[in-house]
């Protein structure tokens, strides 16, 4: 279980000013539960979830996971529990086999050949052909990418996945395939999913639970249908209306 | 072969000489080129210095003790220090710091171990030798340090995205790092690796040349090239691997995230 409590997060800008990105962020997400964290640009989402692993650490609050406080915890060892998927799909050169070996290596393991238990089970979950595996993972498409960037990222057997707007170089048809992935994941690995998104076509088909996040504060929270069919908050209301969620 | 004086230079004689750059400076007006002010400038600039260092260097001969050598040692590293700072557009973190630190200890133990273990001269402080072989040695590692330190900065700037990712993958610094320090380390190399590659065969090296005009025997200043070759590139090679060793940290933070 991961819980932030009063989380706050202040960037110091090159003049010295300081900007509030987050101001007293609380929520808790639970295995086997998509949360979704929706909000327009610049409204924290992305800082949010780049504390989860700590690729920054909250100015004010605790987050923990599973009752331990992060800041407490080796950070590379809270990043084999915390699996984060960026929103560009980075790929390393060579073949998906060498990318989905890489966080071997990084712990100087001996990286998983191409039949072993651990390469079948990602790929069948991020649903990839066995025989993309010695394809160059540079030269595959933006939804394939995004697969094998997942498939990566899951194969540590981490407790918490973050996505940080998985979708943003996807159609729709991709995105409603990695929705239904997502889902999938979710159930079979008993994982803590929280992904930050503005597609809204995302959350309400894989989240369960929804965080509308704006000018670094939750605004509004609950489950995924109630929320986009009756916003409470003006806010929210707003940002349904608006066609582009992301030119907010 | 008997040991010849070299011709000393008169006025006149480098008057001659200054005669080419004037004559390039007469052409590039002439074709309308431009740059003629500015290679009659820095023409001026070079008489000046060069004669300044001549007239430091007759004194610090003249006085013979430890003191004014290791000053002139210590001159040179902050000079070769600001110059590499005024080249590189966006520096590191604590640049003067990391490259200091790294040109001291890099050329520092090079030059001292050069000087005393492979010439092994006395007295150990003897300006004849201390400061020419210093200052090869300080020059070409300030050419490596300046290009490892620009392109580290560089690459740390353009791989944001690829290291992020290894630090989510559960890469330390280091390793995350490991793309960028490599190139890093490869671009401060090669001048030095093309100059290997290069001489005696596209040119002759300048010291060797000067010390052949002095007298020297060809085969002692082989010798004393290859010798300085070795040092030039094993400072560079130390002095370059110090400034990525530190440099790299200076981008993360303890928690092994990005700045």
């Amino acid at each position: 279980m991961v819980q932030l409590e009063n989380v706050g997060f202040v960037r110091k800008r090159p003049g010295g000013e300081q900007a509030v990105i987050l101001d007293g962020v609380s929520f808790c997400a639970c295995p086997s539960n998509i949360t979704g964290i929706v909000g327009p640009s610049g409204s924290g989402k992305s800082t949010l979830i780049r504390l989860i692993n700590r690729l920054d650490d909250p100015s004010t609050g605790t987050i923990s996971l599973n009752g331990d406080d992060i800041s407490t915890v080796d950070p590379l060892l809270l990043r084999r529990k915390v699996a984060m998927v960026l929103q560009k799909p980075f790929m390393f050169e060579g073949t998906v086999l060498s990318n989905l070996q890489r966080p071997f290596l990084y712990r100087n393991l001996l990286p998983p050949p191409a039949g072993s238990d651990e390469v079948v089970r990602v790929i069948s979950l991020v649903r990839l052909s066995p025989d993309m595996l010695e394809r160059e993972a540079r030269s595959l498409s933006g939804g394939e990418q995004q697969r094998v960037n997942l498939a990566r990222a899951l194969i540590s057997h981490p407790e918490v996945l973050l996505l940080d707007e998985p979708t943003s170089a996807l159609d729709r048809p991709a995105t409603d395939s990695l929705a239904t992935t997502l889902r999938e994941i979710c159930c079979r690995e008993q994982l803590v999913i929280i992904i930050v998104t503005h597609d809204l076509r995302l959350a309400e088909r894989a989240a369960d639970y929804l965080i509308y996040l704006e000018q670094g504060m939750i605004i509004e929270e609950g489950g995924v249908s109630e929320m986009l069919a009756v916003p409470r908050t003006v806010a929210l209301q707003r940002f349904l209306a608006k066609p582009d969620k992301e030119e907010e | 072969m008997e040991s010849r004086h070299i011709v000393p230079l008169d006025l006149l004689q480098l008057t001659y000489a200054y005669g080419l750059i004037l004559l390039s400076v007469a052409l590039a007006r002439l074709c309308g080129i431009g740059q003629e002010k500015k290679l009659f400038w820095v023409s001026i600039r070079m008489v000046l210095q060069l004669l300044a260092v001549g007239y430091l260097l007759n004194l610090v001969f003249a006085v013979r003790s430890p003191a004014p050598v290791l000053l002139m040692l210590l001159a040179m590293t902050g000079f070769s220090l600001q110059v590499a700072g005024s080249r590189i557009k966006k520096r590191m973190p604590h640049f003067y710091r990391v490259v200091g630190s790294s040109i001291v200890i890099g050329c520092g133990g090079v030059t001292f171990y050069f000087c005393l273990l492979v010439v092994g001269y006395t007295p150990w402080f003897d300006p004849r030798y201390l400061i020419p072989l210093a200052g090869m040695i300080i020059g070409n590692a300030m050419n490596g340090a300046t290009l490892a330190a620009e392109r580290l900065s560089c690459e740390m700037h353009d791989r944001r995205e690829e290291i992020e990712t290894a630090i989510c993958l559960g890469a330390d610094a280091r390793q995350a790092a490991e793309p960028a320090l490599r190139a890093a380390y490869t671009a401060s190399l090669i001048p030095t690796m093309n100059t290997m590659a290069a001489t005696g065969i596209v040119a002759l090296p300048g010291m060797m040349t000067g010390q052949i005009l002095s007298g020297t025997e060809p085969v002692i200043a082989v010798r004393y090239q290859i010798a300085i070759m070795c040092a030039i590139t094993g400072a560079v090679a130390i002095t370059s691997f110090l400034i990525l060793l530190q440099g790299y940290r200076q981008y993360f933070t303890k928690a092994h995230q990005l700045r």
